[in-house]
């Protein structure tokens, strides 16, 4: 089958207005947000039912041509770089909520809502949905599953995986599965598996997620240290003294650069770093953990320490954060967002490492931080065009990425492997591991059709 | 251990090997001779699936219970598969922390086991399941090779998350050598309201009611027939179909506030007969509720919970019930005190189960399993789990090539 006649298959079973096959538009999918490496699409596909993907991935299988199923593209470890002659599937048409089951404290949602969109449809009803990445604006739900997607707020309610119940998927050849909603004692837990696969195992349909109840209360604060050093010692010192608060997030005076220029959140000019820490939970105990949280604080010598006074207050507290990274473009012409997580306790050791790894490279690394995770994001300034500078900011990430893995971390927490970080798959893990990854996806997945060259590298087996 | 190869080993004889080398030698000889390995860890799960079919190894876990690593700093926890639930969270109360979950019998439970069954409690209604702490596992797979998946740290999305593949699995994928945690901070102080409810239809009431509850519930789990041996409650008085019984945790601030805000809100609704338990009483009523293991467990959605459990009260009133109601989860209990099973007649477990119960579950969408074959009772698995799933093909063809030879628990699970 030519590629013509494949186009024409695919117009067919889904229409032609809903397949884009002219280079000009098939320009737009050639990466997400991991830019440095693209590739032309053979074609684009607009699907809007489970039917419809299943119908694509079989015309793609007999063909011999491989899928990649995309969400909105905000991946930023190249999850969703077409492969080689592939197709890609965007899933943004199916984008609605189902339905809203508030007893049963769960949600059925097409791969195409937008995180923020169900947020925004449970307004009112006592609850939300907890993954709450920074770009949930734009990011799909069913992208969240694939790279198992964090946030600030999963420090104490978990990442995506412990937030799906259960998944509807099209498999490689094109066989559509259902897995949950209801525990299965008869069943492997396929759906949680098939979480943070990164389109490779199955591509996710629909998606039982699960609601989580509003805190009944909530207290926001940023406290301001003197060197980074002072603020991640803050941090490891609060999850050392066993508190979990809702969130635990750093930014360092590189980011509040840009973040000040952009939102103007009065930060003094003197605080080389800032946490932001909220603690939500029942009313009566509040207070309290709030003290014990900044008499910790107050340990490595705050500059400030406010309290976010009103909603109002809060939301532009959460809004520098989570606009933070899209802040940068006021820093550089372009930016490389890495993501390592390493044991709370090695945090303070981490960001002095990024120092002198930027130090070594002579790239400028900015940081933000879900950092009661462990979860660091430091951002290398480059500009794409300034080859050796990119070369440099690459060699950078891959050494601070190695330093998560001395550390007994892990070079991506949230963000997925992708193409990005496929090379340092064999430092993290050992053959065998890899070995057993390759089982599970021969097994969904025996003829290579879903996102082929991603996660790791199947030379190896 | 013994030096015997592992053909000439009968099933009555256990190995009990105290490193993972051992385990993988153990296994790759099996591999080669084709034995079956049957891993055991406290044996809380004997009666769970088809008892073993082909003679082979019993492979005990129970010497491999040590901490291998815990940064009490970092929240987490490695330690050895064989490791007691209750071994566990003693080790870690010395640094003020647990594994918020439950399993029943946790004294003999070992995590490996409690990973390998899914085991739960009433405890998932706020912390989750044993999934959900699961940071990292070593296992050996059906060669006799060691691998490992996730990792240390509290948030990973590198790979394939083995770890979850290996919930539930019953031994299948592996056996489990190590497994690391995440921990919380051990709660200082806990509660729990009763409340005794003359019909089903009220228990439905207060368990909707409490989505919009102010309050943060730990444990939300419904009770009905006779109690369960030891019950350091009061008995249900006869007027009372069912009773409710939801607890908090947390600081002595927030346990008393949010269990005075929920006796408010039960009375708002109309509820009375409520008594909250604290201090010391509240211990024993946490382990009661969380201790005996079950015959048998349905899951459905919570939505549908109190319909199924009303019908299976009346169709087993020799059964203590409990749900973990607010996650769907009923668990029915041998007769207490011991009576015959409702329909004494010729092969009358299997004819309860598949004739009675299951078509009552399946209309409500969900799944009845056997957790424990009564003695001298044969099941297949079709009658322990129900029909062979959507997925089953996906599922065996995973399982051939982590156990090409078929040697891990065979004929024990759907695969």
């Amino acid at each position: 089958m030519s590629n013509t006649e494949l186009i024409r298959k695919l117009r067919a079973a889904l229409k032609p207005e809903n397949v884009l096959s002219v280079p000009s538009e098939l320009v737009v999918y050639d990466c997400d947000a991991f830019t440095v490496e693209r590739h032309i699409p053979l074609a684009v596909v607009f699907p809007r039912s489970a039917v419809q993907v299943a119908e694509v991935v079989r015309a793609c299988s007999d063909h011999g041509c491989p899928v990649v199923a995309r969400g909105a593209g905000t991946g930023l470890a190249g999850g969703c770089t077409p492969p080689p002659n592939g197709v890609v599937i965007v899933l943004t048409r199916m984008n609605k909520i189902l339905d809203i089951r508030l007893r049963d404290a769960m949600a059925l949602v097409e791969p195409g809502v937008l995180n923020l969109q169900l947020t925004n449809a449970l307004s009112g009803t006592g609850y939300h949905f907890a993954p709450d990445p920074s770009s949930q604006g734009t990011a799909t739900i069913g992208g969240n599953v694939a790279t198992n997607a964090g946030g600030p707020h999963t420090l104490k309610y978990g990442v995506t995986v412990n937030h799906v119940a259960g998944l509807e998927v099209v498999l490689g050849d094109g066989s559509i599965l259902q897995f949950g909603p209801v525990e299965d004692p008869a069943a492997l837990d396929l759906a949680r598996v098939v979480c943070g696969s990164e389109g490779t195992l199955a591509i996710v349909t629909k998606i039982w997620a699960k609601l989580t109840k509003n805190p009944q209360a909530c207290r926001t604060i940023r406290a301001t240290f003197a060197s980074i050093d002072d603020a991640s010692q803050a941090v490891s010192q609060i999850i050392a003294a066993g508190i979990v608060p809702a969130a635990l997030e750093l930014m360092d005076r590189g980011i509040l650069d840009a973040v000040e220029a952009a939102f103007a959140l009065g930060v003094p000019p003197e605080a080389a770093a800032v946490l932001i820490i909220e603690l939500d939970g029942p009313e009566a105990g509040l207070d309290s953990l709030l003290e014990q949280v900044i008499a910790l604080c107050r340990n490595w010598n705050p500059g400030e320490v406010l309290q976010a006074k009103t909603p109002a207050e809060r939301e532009l507290l959460w809004k520098c954060r989570k606009m933070a990274v899209g802040a940068v473009g006021r820093l550089s012409p372009g930016y490389m967002i890495q993501d390592g997580v390493v044991p709370r306790t090695r945090l303070p050791h981490i960001f002095r490492r990024i120092l002198e790894i930027a130090a070594k490279h002579r790239v400028r690394i900015v940081n933000v931080a879900h950092a009661g995770d462990g979860n660091v994001h430091p951002i290398l300034l480059l500009d794409e065009r300034d080859r050796d500078l990119t070369a440099r900011a690459k060699a950078a990430s891959r050494e601070v990425l190695e330093e998560c893995i001395t550390c007994g971390g892990s070079i991506t927490a949230e963000h997925g492997v992708g193409i990005e970080k496929i090379e340092l798959m064999e430092k993290l893990f050992a053959p065998a591991d890899l070995r057993a990854m390759h089982r599970v996806r021969q097994a969904f997945d025996p003829a290579s059709q879903l996102n082929p060259g991603k996660k790791y590298k199947t030379i190896c087996q | 251990m013994t030096a015997n190869t592992a053909s000439e080993l009968p099933l009555e004889q256990t190995v009990s090997p105290t490193d993972e080398l051992t385990v993988a030698a153990l296994i790759g000889e099996a591999h080669k001779s084709g034995t079956p390995v049957y891993p055991i860890g406290g044996g809380t799960s004997l009666d769970y699936g088809p008892q073993p079919a082909r003679p082979g190894i019993r492979l005990s876990m129970n010497q491999m219970n040590r901490v291998l690593d815990h940064p009490a700093d970092d929240l987490t926890i490695t330690v050895e598969a064989g490791m007691t639930l209750a071994q566990l969270n003693r080790h870690l109360a010395t640094k003020r922390q647990w594994l918020p979950i439950d399993a029943p019998e946790s004294v003999r439970a070992t995590v490996g086991g409690i990973v390998a069954t899914n085991a739960c409690g009433p405890r998932r209604y706020s912390h989750g399941t044993i999934g959900d702490y699961l940071l990292g596992i070593r296992a050996i797979d059906g060669c006799g090779e060691a691998y490992a998946g996730g990792g240390r740290v509290v948030k990973n999305a590198a790979g394939y998350n083995l770890p979850r593949l290996m919930v539930g699995s019953l031994g299948t994928l592996g056996v489990i050598t190590q497994a690391t945690f995440m921990v919380r901070p051990l709660p200082t102080h806990s509660a729990l309201v009763i409340c005794d409810l003359p019909s089903f239809q009220q228990a439905e009431c207060l368990l909707a009611a409490l989505g919009q509850s102010r309050t943060t519930p730990m444990i939300v789990e419904l009770l009905a027939g006779p109690a369960l041996p030891f019950c350091p409650l009061p008995a249900l008085p006869d007027t009372a179909a069912s009773r409710l019984a939801v607890g908090f945790e947390g600081s002595a601030a927030d346990v008393q506030g949010m269990a005075n805000v929920l006796c408010d809100e039960w009375q708002a609704l109309g509820a009375d007969g409520l008594t909250t338990i604290t201090r010391a009483r509240v211990d024993s009523a946490w382990n009661w509720l969380s201790e005996s293991p079950a015959m048998l467990q349905i899951n459905v959605l919570p939505s549908r919970l109190v319909g199924v459990m009303e019908q299976v009260a009346w169709l087993m009133a020799a059964s203590p019930l409990q749900a973990h109601a607010g996650n769907g989860v009923l668990r029915i209990y041998r007769p207490s005190p011991p009576a015959p099973l409702p329909s004494t007649d010729e092969g009358s477990f299997a004819n309860l189960v598949q004739n009675t119960l299951r078509p009552i579950v399946t209309a409500a969408g969900g799944h009845l399993t056997v957790l424990a074959t009564p003695t001298g009772v044969e099941l297949s698995p079709a009658e322990i789990w129900g029909p062979p799933r959507p997925g089953a093909a996906l599922m065996r063809s995973i399982q051939q090539r982590f156990d090409p030879a078929g040697i891990l628990n065979p004929g024990r699970y759907t695969l």
